[in-house]
């Protein structure tokens, strides 16, 4: 029995050895990277793994003062909260449509939109950018051109997790609405969007972020002068190439308000990103 | 639920409408331009059928890009999946600050891929970068062209991948763990199985689900790089830096390209092999799921 436990104690030591080890893997570069920022130039070349000495605010004075940062955040905020509010007035009604009636197509239809999950993005650039630029739509260089690419391939995951919440909703609250009188529509309005509101806030979150973190269509759609958070950090990058302290602070500031988020929405996040897998 | 005839329709209308103007009629679109000869947005396009489709085949660059993706999804599925499993299993027993784990291993998934792409090249910086100014702790002279070694760059390159993406992978696991019943573990120790034993006996049987789930999102994901691979692989020459979506993205919109024919044949094929890997693969799914 002794023997048994000192075994157990030492697998328990190796563990946490092991897991310590990957956790110095997976935060130690985002470490570096803040600790970059507060460095001045010379000593990031010569003591790269040192603290910094001393340490200064400067690069992020300049980020703000130089950068296009300001508006990158500005134009980030406006795009995606617009195209996070379009996504779900468009994604919810047909979600509980596709929960709660029966009707011919629905699966043909439903099966098109989960397409929409699973193809990449990247097969619609050149058409959109038609499309966007010089088509139909003359909206190349404008934020606007990024809305209906975002709410288009925000839509099927958007239903998938919202018919999920619209399918579990009791029967006999929808019946008792239905004998009130409620019209389809009011039922949908009043009685199935507030009970579905854990779904909605859970879509609003991961929507949000992966429209944030969108790169792809923002480098082929915006014009010379518009910008968003993404793109704003690779050009800054490529205009300082040679300043690791600057371009870092320009990093911390763009990924430490996403780590703050990520630690107060964890839950709603990892839920978003298994939406897709997650359905046996 | 009882309604009007059309009513659904109704419900369903805005959304198709939106999806069809953005996502379907793109596709279309690119299936009719790729029958174009068109190599400048400044030339009228002509219609040459399948042409560019017999230029693409014998295109070494285009079959360099198809084989890293190829490359990159084995190196997931060899690799990157049991190594999340693995940090899974260990950190699904008694674990000291078992959230604080949990929770850092999955912070690279919050950050834009643009931003891991940068921060990573400052990390492969062959002098000053803190993979090389480790490695100068054991040999003071050390320096390495990490991303413009074309020979190895794409290694490199997967590396930052896993950094990225173990994370999630892990919590999938981790997901699958929580579903095996705690009785199990107990009935297994009492008949006085070791830990090997449960892992490999109860564990992974159990988690063969997941596995599915995590190798299939690995497959559709395996399709989806770009912004890494068009950011990291600047420095490299031309065939051994693309992946088919930077490769699409280049011919279109690169200086000096804009051969919307060209690049829209090698976004029909990307199309048609994303529908041939997923419709096998998701058969089931989509057929539960709707």
């Amino acid at each position: 029995m002794k023997k048994h436990r000192t075994r157990t104690s030492g697998a328990f030591l190796l563990r946490h050895l092991l897991l310590l080890t990957f956790l110095v893997i997976t935060a130690y570069p985002l470490l570096w990277m803040v600790l970059a920022a507060f460095r001045l130039e010379g000593d990031a070349q010569l003591r790269p793994l040192a603290l910094p000495a001393p340490w200064t605010w400067q690069n992020f004075a300049q980020v703000f003062t130089s950068g296009s940062f300001g508006d990158a955040y500005l134009n980030s905020l406006m795009l995606c909260s617009g195209s996070v509010l379009l996504s779900i007035a468009l994604a919810a009604p047909a979600a509980f449509a596709f929960a709660q009636c029966r009707f011919r197509g629905r699966h043909a239809l439903f099966m098109l939109f989960l397409l929409g999950m699973m193809i990449p993005v990247h097969v619609t650039l050149i058409p959109l950018n038609r499309l966007l630029g010089n088509g139909a739509l003359n909206l190349k260089g404008s934020l606007w051109a990024l809305v209906g690419p975002y709410v288009g391939f925000a839509l099927p995951i958007t239903m998938l997790i919202l018919r999920g919440a619209f399918a579990a909703l009791p029967r006999d609250l929808l019946d008792a609405g239905r004998i009130d009188g409620c019209s389809t529509w009011g039922i949908f309005r009043h009685i199935a969007m507030p009970i579905a509101r854990p779904a909605l806030a859970t879509v609003v979150i991961f929507n949000f972020l992966t429209m944030w973190n969108e790169f792809a269509f923002a480098l082929t759609l915006l014009g010379p002068g518009q910008t968003t958070i993404p793109l704003a950090l690779s050009q800054f990058k490529g205009e300082h190439d040679v300043q690791i302290t600057l371009v870092s602070a320009a990093l911390s500031l763009v990924v430490i308000p996403l780590l703050i988020v990520y630690v107060f929405a964890q839950k709603h996040i990892i839920r978003g990103l298994t939406a897709g897998a997650v359905k046996e | 639920m009882s309604h009007r005839r059309y009513t659904p329709y109704l419900f369903i209308l805005p959304a198709l409408a939106m999806y069809a103007l953005f996502v379907v009629l793109p596709i279309a679109d690119s299936l009719r331009m790729s029958l174009l000869h068109w190599s400048s947005p400044l030339l009228p396009p002509e219609f040459c059928g399948l042409d560019n489709f017999r230029r693409l085949m014998s295109d070494s660059v285009f079959w360099h890009a198809a084989w890293h993706n190829l490359l990159l999804l084995t190196g997931s599925l060899l690799l990157q999946l049991p190594l999340a499993m693995a940090i899974a299993l260990l950190l699904h027993q008694r674990t000291i600050a078992r959230g604080l784990f949990r929770t850092a291993f999955f912070a690279p998934m919050m950050m834009p891929t643009a931003a891991i792409a940068v921060l990573w090249q400052y990390l492969y910086e062959p002098e000053s970068g803190l993979l090389s100014s480790v490695i100068r702790c054991w040999q003071s002279d050390f320096v390495f062209p990490w991303l413009s070694d074309p020979g190895s760059a794409l290694l490199w390159i997967f590396v930052t991948i896993c950094w990225q993406y173990t994370g999630f992978h892990m919590v999938l696991y981790l997901a699958g763990l929580s579903t095996i019943p705690n009785d199990y573990y107990e009935a297994a120790r009492i008949d006085g199985a070791n830990e090997w034993q449960i892992c490999w006996h109860i564990a992974l049987p159990a988690l063969r689900p997941t596995i599915a789930i995590s190798a299939t999102l690995s497959i559709i994901g395996s399709l989806k790089y770009f912004d890494l691979i068009y950011l990291m692989g600047g420095g490299l020459p031309e065939k051994s830096r693309e992946v088919m979506a930077t490769y699409i993205y280049r011919l279109a919109f690169e200086q000096n390209q804009g051969r919307y024919g060209y690049g829209s044949a090698a976004a029909v094929c990307l199309f048609v092999l994303a529908l041939a890997v997923v419709i096998p693969l998701q058969a089931r799914q989509l057929r539960t799921a709707s």
